[in-house]
């Protein structure tokens, strides 16, 4: 597994699409639980419309966290976070509490775009600088990568999703076409969680 | 007045209601659990509740993960209970009010069984908590009474029988349930 750290990162190109990305994602899973969050919730609802997944908004920076209840409750099955840059800067501690929790079976993939878009695309603090890469390295998770290329995702994905947890891919992505506030709707977050918990738990019948 | 309680009969207590919800667990799902151990414990350090925490690190049947925040260690909750993981929260009175939205979006909007051992750091012994001195310590039930969730005075060892009922509520209720341990545990 190759690995990369702040130090040899490679200048950013052409965003890829972040639609692309979860369309690729969507493609690789197998029976992974994903977590989506802020703007990639509205896109993976149409590209993954599944049981399997559960969107993180309202708690802003939640959704690795969330991930990390996941992994340790279901080593059997691997757990995809698709989280954003603004997001992760929210909760970035829980960077070292994932790492330190180590689940062989946690992907933390985030989706770096410099922006707070669902608010209006106000820059981040620090904005594309921000090196998530080496952050998630010294917070001490097992495989950590950028990756700027659609091929090269395509590609890497099904390394990423086999190697032994916690992985960190920083993804580098443009701006969403919806965002939570473009795009309402969507099953109520409660509803979400009953649906997931039914999908892994298969609740004897009354 | 109130008294200490002591890290052994919260130990021992955690321990009864972690069996007690595998075994209701088992008895609601078709899924074997994954686990040997008997549950999870998440906790932010808190001073009051040390002793407690010390005397985890050394009980092989109960994981604990410690957390940076209150709001991972509530969202972490979230998805261990998805997964169908019992599961306690060992926070301090300032890790609630940080964590007040997270505990809001998660536990309330998620309806998602919430339990928390909260610590009453600098709590009187000869004060009612909602006199306190120590503005941590008085607004800690009011804004829990503002936010609905259920809470109880854990005032000595004779009250421990209601870490087991608040558990219980919190999934009756399917949201947040608190106890607030008065004095720093021995």
């Amino acid at each position: 597994m190759a690995t990369a750290t702040g130090t040899d990162t490679k200048p950013m190109k052409a965003p890829m699409k972040p639609e692309d990305v979860l369309r690729v994602i969507a493609a690789g899973r197998g029976r992974a639980i994903c977590v989506p969050t802020m703007t990639t919730s509205p896109a993976w609802r149409t590209i993954a419309p599944d049981d399997l997944s559960v969107g993180c908004v309202g708690f802003m920076g939640g959704a690795s966290s969330m991930g990390l209840g996941l992994a340790l409750a279901r080593p059997d099955r691997r757990v995809i976070v698709l989280d954003g840059d603004g997001s992760l800067l929210m909760q970035l501690g829980s960077l070292a509490t994932n790492a330190g929790a180590a689940p062989r079976n946690f992907v933390h993939l985030l989706f770096k775009n410099g922006v707070y878009h669902t608010s209006g695309a106000q820059g981040i603090p620090g904005g594309l600088d921000v090196d998530f890469v080496m952050m998630a390295k010294g917070a001490g998770y097992r495989v950590v990568t950028m990756i700027d290329d659609l091929e090269e995702f395509k590609r890497r994905l099904p390394e990423l999703l086999a190697a032994g947890g916690p992985v960190f891919a920083e993804l580098h992505t443009g701006l969403a076409e919806q965002t939570p506030m473009t795009a309402r709707g969507g099953v109520a977050f409660h509803q979400q969680v009953e649906n997931l918990r039914n999908a892994l738990l298969k609740p004897r019948a009354r | 007045m109130p008294e200490s309680i002591p890290a052994t009969l919260v130990i021992d207590t955690l321990r009864d209601l972690f069996r007690e919800a595998r075994a209701a667990h088992a008895k609601e799902v078709a899924e074997p659990p994954q686990h040997s151990h008997l549950g999870w414990v998440l906790s932010v350090p808190d001073t009051h509740q040390k002793t407690v925490l010390a005397a985890l690190d050394k009980e092989e049947s109960i994981r604990v993960v410690t957390c940076a925040t209150e709001d991972e260690a509530t969202a972490i909750a979230a998805g261990l209970y998805m997964g169908g993981e019992p599961v306690v929260l060992m926070i301090q009175h300032a890790g609630l009010y940080a964590s007040i939205n997270t505990l809001r979006g998660v536990a309330m909007d998620g309806r998602i069984p919430m339990f928390y051992m909260i610590g009453l750091l600098s709590r009187e012994k000869d004060k009612d908590p909602r006199e306190s001195r120590h503005s941590m310590v008085r607004y800690c039930e009011p804004l829990l009474d503002t936010f609905g969730v259920p809470h109880a005075r854990l005032e000595g060892p004779n009250d421990v029988h209601l870490i087991p009922e608040y558990y219980r509520l919190s999934r009756e209720r399917r949201g947040p349930a608190a106890v607030l341990v008065g004095l720093e545990t021995i």
